[in-house]
């Protein structure tokens, strides 16, 4: 009949074990990353020259080799893919958060974009493979920017479209209470205003795409020469790290892990960039 | 550049009949008929009929949610921005229906300035602000539209505190500041009616003090629509009032009479602060 | 003529052009649908059913069945689920009820970093140094302790289900943890007030209070982990061994859907061959959007029920 307290001592100390474990697993996650950037970078630099970056590739073996045109070949696809993502992206962007907002088409848009950044990347460059290298019967390197287009597309879309939303409706209505017709005030006025916002969806896409490996594996494919033109297979660096990784040449592994520290640190000093620029944007002009 | 300013006659509380005359009189530069309005499925105005004269201050009081800046933003069509907005009736303005379709908008919304509650400076230095509207509507070279932002800066009585500081972005100065400077940006594209919309619910008294007495200059050369809550601006700064309950509009007159003698109980009740 | 219709001309141009953008998106997905299925249907006809249950994976005798990429798949998503949603739910704890905010940012920053990481650098660290570790030192331990469990027998390779299940767990930690973490700080302050105020530990307010109502917004983020577990290619390529065989040791080596893919395309010169990858693909798209959907619709109802 007497109510038993239960033990406050066995409350505290399931409260510590919890705390102890929450405490161990965030520094867990922090060892994890410490040592992946470790490895990378330790094992990596030493890979890392002037004859790294700027000779072709030579047979395992063979001194000196580097990798320019995998570098070469991994700025251009990412080049172009981004000027084909972005305007899309941006327009789609601005369709849904300026003229769909909740209707059905923009309801499905937004799910799909959502289904295509979870689609995984390989089922990407098999599409892009059956649709294009497939007919035209070649690997090739605009096969490969157009899968990491569509990589970018639905990221650059949904983070597009929510950073027009905070843009107050006040701000739009100013405009065109001026006179100034739609695309105007979407174009100079609204744009100008989410400037760091969208800015900050196109590096998250673009430090997304440059690691990409799979998509490329159906669609560039990798060569060992110079890139004299993009409708052949492409040299690029995530290609050769698998290729150079899995083969059991001592130096080429030692080159697949330079090019694995070009890449990681390219896509960090992207992130890192893109997070920067929205905390200045927020502690900036936002009176 | 600017208009000369124009003496408009006192209009005099006295016996009802004779401040008809004069009423009837004066040239009304929008005249609203059977105004309906509806969010959706949900009807927000009822058969409003109003006149607006020209070169006067008329206020439009009543409390939330009773349709005054859903009535004004009629005038300039900025509802249509969402689809399921609709109005029906006749806002006439200068003697063309603005509510018909073949209106073009961009033009009336030259005639028609709006200010809105919260200041909403550009993206951009204060000078540009101005000029935004400037090189919309017209092509002029630098000199002129460099004379133009100063004249209309002036006459938003915000020239002498932004003078150095015209490169600065707009959203860098203080709230007060960046209401004028949203009045400047609309006069500098000559219109003819101001609809403001609560302009001084966001600042603090010395602005809003400010802003009314620049509302009082303005009126010699605008018609001047302004729509408030607080009942001593309005009755401090217009000449006529009309008074709005639930979309409809309860009374209207002089902002003396509405609020010295007011017609209605329902009006005498809200400027008596009963409810509201 | 409809309310909202701009009469201007560059303005009607401009809608459209957004329209037209907008349906790009549904246009690749309808694409991959229509490309894949195309091109796998030799697949299907030849096996029919059977593809999905055959664990006979074997190029030379052109016998294809998926069973086995399905079953690699399922494990090493389950190993990474079961490592992953737990240490992330903890994770989250720690850095929205226990850390100051300097460090919780910090660390939080840290977190996230590890989503930025590309694959292919966890399948380099994984194949040169992870797994070289997992054999060296957690492998044998396990060995040793837990051998009696046919999970863990078998010859300590490194390389294998486990290794590409623990890497896996690494990487989705950092998207689960993020979504609980805005779960747990959007309980409003006065909830959990109220619930310190009686007398509670951190502890017992989270499990009790902040996880039971946003209970549904973290089975969301666990919905969306699972769908990139699913996927992932690179990383599981470099460390699962490439073995087409179904084994009840986690030591072993196997294979999944996109290791598959990776590993084997190149080589896949005859159509059966081709056709059955590309069936394979096909599979795993399909399997994604369903899970996307279902992490859709429970999400959606989830914000209906709190915004009522």
């Amino acid at each position: 009949m007497m109510a038993v307290p239960r033990s406050i001592i066995g409350r505290r100390l399931a409260d510590n074990i919890v705390k102890m474990i929450s405490g161990s697993a965030a520094g867990l996650g922090i060892l994890a990353l410490a040592w992946i950037l470790f490895e990378v970078f330790a094992k990596g630099a030493a890979a890392i020259n002037w004859t790294f970056l700027t000779a072709m590739p030579t047979p395992p073996f063979i001194e000196g080799g580097g990798l320019a045109n995998a570098i070469a070949g991994t700025l251009l696809m990412t080049a172009i893919a981004t000027l084909i993502a972005v305007p899309i992206g941006l327009l789609a962007g601005v369709y849904l958060a300026e003229f769909g907002h909740e209707n059905r088409l923009a309801v499905s848009v937004r799910f799909l974009a959502n289904a295509l950044m979870g689609t995984p990347s390989i089922i990407i460059g098999l599409f892009i493979y059956t649709l294009i290298v497939v007919p035209t019967r070649t690997f090739s390197g605009y096969a490969g920017a157009l899968a990491l287009a569509i990589l970018m597309l639905p990221v650059i879309a949904r983070t597009s479209e929510d950073i027009l939303k905070l843009v107050p409706n006040e701000l739009r209505e100013s405009a065109l209470a001026l006179g100034v017709p739609r695309w105007r005030t979407t174009v100079g006025i609204v744009f100008r205003a989410a400037k760091s916002g969208l800015l900050t969806g196109v590096l998250l896409a673009v430090a997304r795409v440059s690691g990409e490996t799979a998509p490329l594996l159906f669609t560039a494919l990798n060569s060992r020469l110079w890139i004299s033109s993009l409708a052949e297979p492409t040299a690029n660096l995530t290609v050769t790290i698998y290729k150079y990784a899995m083969s059991p040449y001592p130096d080429w592994q030692q080159k697949a892990w330079g090019a694995s520290l070009l890449i990681t640190a390219g896509v960090l000093v992207t992130t890192i960039a893109a997070r920067l620029i929205i905390q200045r944007g927020r502690g900036g002009s936002g009176r | 550049m600017g208009k000369n300013r124009i003496e408009i006659p006192r209009v005099e509380v006295g016996d009802r009949s004779r401040t008809a005359v004069k009423f009837d009189a004066l040239p009304s530069k929008i005249s609203v008929s059977h105004l309906n309005f509806y969010y959706g499925k949900i009807q927000a105005l009822h058969d409003n009929n109003l006149e607006f004269k020209q070169n006067y201050v008329t206020a439009i009081i009543g409390p939330s949610g009773c349709g005054k800046s859903t009535h004004i933003r009629v005038f300039n069509r900025i509802y249509q921005l969402y689809p399921e907005q609709r109005a029906e009736g006749e806002v006439i303005i200068d003697g063309e229906d603005v509510l018909r379709p073949s209106v073009d908008l961009l033009t009336l919304r030259k005639k028609v300035g709006m200010i809105f509650q919260k200041p909403t400076p550009f993206p951009m230095s204060v000078f540009e602000n101005v000029a935004y509207g400037l090189r919309m509507h017209y092509k002029m070279n630098k000199s002129e539209m460099a004379d133009r932002v100063v004249d209309a800066l002036k006459r938003a009585a915000l020239w002498e505190e932004v003078k150095d500081k015209l490169q600065k972005p707009g959203t860098a100065l203080s709230g007060g500041q960046q209401q004028r400077l949203c009045i400047a940006r609309a006069i500098a594209v000559e219109p003819a009616v101001l609809l403001m919309d609560e302009p001084c619910s966001a600042l603090d008294p010395v602005a809003t003090t400010k802003i009314e007495d620049l509302i009082d200059e303005l009126r010699h050369n605008y018609t001047i629509v302004l729509v408030t809550h607080n009942m001593q601006q309005a009755a401090r700064v217009s000449q006529f009032t009309a008074f709005f309950f639930e979309g409809r509009i309860i009374e209207f007159g002089t902002t003396s009479m509405i609020f010295t003698n007011p017609k209605e109980k329902q009006t005498e009740d809200y400027i008596t602060g009963r409810f509201g | 003529m409809g309310q909202g219709t701009p009469k201007n001309r560059a303005d009607l141009i401009f809608r459209w052009l957004s329209v037209a953008c907008a349906i790009v998106v549904v246009v690749i997905i309808a694409g991959i649908f229509i490309e894949l299925s195309r091109h796998s249907s030799l697949a299907f006809q030849q096996f029919g059913f059977n593809f999905l249950i055959d664990d006979n994976w074997d190029p030379v005798s052109h016998q294809f069945g998926a069973a086995s990429s399905i079953y690699g798949t399922l494990v090493s998503t389950l190993i990474a689920m079961v490592i992953a949603v737990p240490m992330s739910l903890v994770i989250a704890l720690f850095l929205v009820e226990l850390a100051p905010p300097r460090l919780s940012r910090i660390i939080g920053g840290g977190i996230e970093l590890l989503a930025a990481i590309p694959s292919i650098i966890y399948g380099m660290w994984g194949l040169f140094v992870f797994a070289p570790f997992m054999r060296d030192y957690v492998q044998p331990l396990l060995g040793d302790t837990l051998g009696f469990l046919p999970l863990f027998q078998g010859p300590p390779m490194g390389i294998g289900m486990l290794t590409a299940g623990i890497i896996l767990a690494l990487m989705i930690l950092p998207f689960i943890s993020a979504i609980t973490r805005d779960v747990l700080q959007m309980v409003p302050k006065v909830v959990k007030e109220s619930a310190y105020g009686v007398g509670a530990t951190t502890w017992e307010v989270t499990r009790k209070v902040s996880l039971r109502y946003g209970l549904r917004g973290t089975i969301g983020a666990m919905f969306l982990g699972l769908g990139r577990a699913i996927g992932e290619t690179m990383a599981v390529t470099f460390v699962i061994g490439n073995a087409a065989a179904i084994s009840a040791s986690l030591f072993a080596p196997s294979h999944t859907i996109a290791s598959s893919l990776a590993n084997e395309f190149a080589e896949a010169v005859e159509p059966l061959y081709s056709s059955s990858l590309v069936a394979l693909g096909f599979i795993l798209f399909v399997i994604t959007i369903i899970f996307q959907g279902i992490a859709h619709l429970w999400l959606t109802r989830v914000r209906k029920s709190v915004e009522g």
